[in-house]
């Protein structure tokens, strides 16, 4: 199943900044626990994966999927071998736990992070906006 | 070794594609060859019409190794749930046997017994490396899980949809061409444009007795004035140069 995008920039292309690109994806992430892993761009954690292999490196980011992209990553091997690896992208459905830092309230990132992609979606309503093509009569 | 033969490389959606490209599966050097990341999915050949494709959806983990003192080559670090599906099924069976886990069945969906195909594709150029990893990273993110049972949520509200804002015409006034433009017109339309034609034509005819020399219809605003006082009533020609 490919996803559609409804407007414009196809998704994962920007590196750093974090990145609502559909509709879709909003709707994803706002109804489900991955706006917490969204809120942790830029924390070093673990990323344990479903083949018992782990990540841990500095989050990148995350999309609606849980694709998570680390950077400085040290890979552990099922066997317990180590590896230093530079950029990594895993993909959602192999991801099994994300540790969360001691020091992130949970509370206050999925809050804030609801907070932005309500930003979004309302960026029109609340007179900003290019306002030479207002949808709604001023 | 697993190789398919007569596989043609993607011709459209190619992202990226990288020759002089060493493929390493599982430990084996299957050759150099080149690199295709297409939107569809993930393919290698070597020239000589071997090679092999991954499907995304498969692909557990992608990455750059940088650490030379893990693998002597800096290099792009594909991880693949399960095991490469072949033509020659002997030599599956024997790279099985190199497992801990017991890969009874063929399929790439094996991976809850954690069986899985590790590949370097190792480009002759290193700078490559950030571009193929972009490019893997693009065309993953086109492949989300079709298991997972949260895809199907949709915003029932409305959004503030960009392009929808700048595109859509609900309030805007319409504008025309040209062509269309004069069968669009009201009749008052017609009388406006008709006036306006004429004013301009008629200033034009002035602008070239003008030049240097008081007008022959003075207007008293523009008493003194040796020059441009037809265009400046059209008020048409502010800034038009005249020359002299």
């Amino acid at each position: 199943m490919e996803s559609e995008r409804s407007d414009s920039p196809p998704s994962g292309s920007a590196p750093v900044a974090e990145v609502f690109n559909s509709i879709r994806e909003r709707s994803i992430a706002e109804n489900s626990m991955v706006v917490l892993l969204q809120g942790l761009q830029g924390e070093v954690t673990t990323v344990e994966l479903r083949n018992e292999s782990s990540a841990r490196g500095r989050v990148v980011n995350v999309d609606a999927f849980m694709n998570v992209r680390l950077d400085d990553v040290t890979y552990k091997d099922r066997q317990g071998k180590s590896t230093q690896l530079q950029d990594m992208f895993i993909t959602g459905r192999n991801v099994r736990y994300v540790h969360i830092p001691d020091h992130v309230d949970i509370m206050k990132t999925i809050e804030s992070h609801l907070a932005k992609i309500h930003r979004v979606r309302n960026f029109g309503s609340q007179g900003r906006g290019r306002k030479e093509y207002a949808k709604k009569a001023k | 070794m697993v190789l398919l033969k007569d596989i043609r490389p993607p011709t459209e959606g190619v992202r990226h594609e990288q020759a002089e490209t060493t493929a390493v599966m599982d430990g084996q050097k299957l050759g150099c060859g080149t690199l295709y990341v297409a939107e569809t999915r993930l393919s290698w050949f070597d020239g000589s019409g071997l090679g092999f494709f991954l499907e995304y959806p498969n692909i557990g983990l992608h990455a750059i190794s940088r650490d030379v003192s893990a693998y002597p080559q800096e290099h792009l670090y594909v991880m693949v749930n399960g095991k490469i599906k072949g033509e020659n099924e002997v030599e599956m069976a024997e790279k099985a046997g190199d497992d801990e886990e017991d890969n009874s069945s063929n399929s790439g969906d094996e991976d809850d017994e954690g069986v899985i195909t590790e590949i370097r594709f190792v480009p002759s150029d290193k700078v490559a490396l950030e571009p193929m990893f972009s490019a893997m990273c693009e065309c993953q993110a086109l492949h989300p899980d079709p298991e997972d049972d949260d895809s199907d949520n949709d915003f029932e509200g409305e959004e503030y949809d960009v392009e929808e804002a700048e595109h859509g015409h609900a309030d805007v006034p319409t504008f025309y061409t040209c062509d269309e433009g004069l069968s669009s017109l009201t009749q008052e339309g017609q009388a406006t444009l008709e006036r306006l034609e004429g004013m301009l034509a008629q200033s034009v005819a002035q602008q070239y007795h003008m030049a240097g020399v008081r007008t022959e219809q003075p207007n008293a605003e523009f008493e003194g004035m040796e020059v441009d006082a037809a265009a400046m009533e059209a008020g048409q020609f502010e800034d038009a140069d005249v020359e002299h």
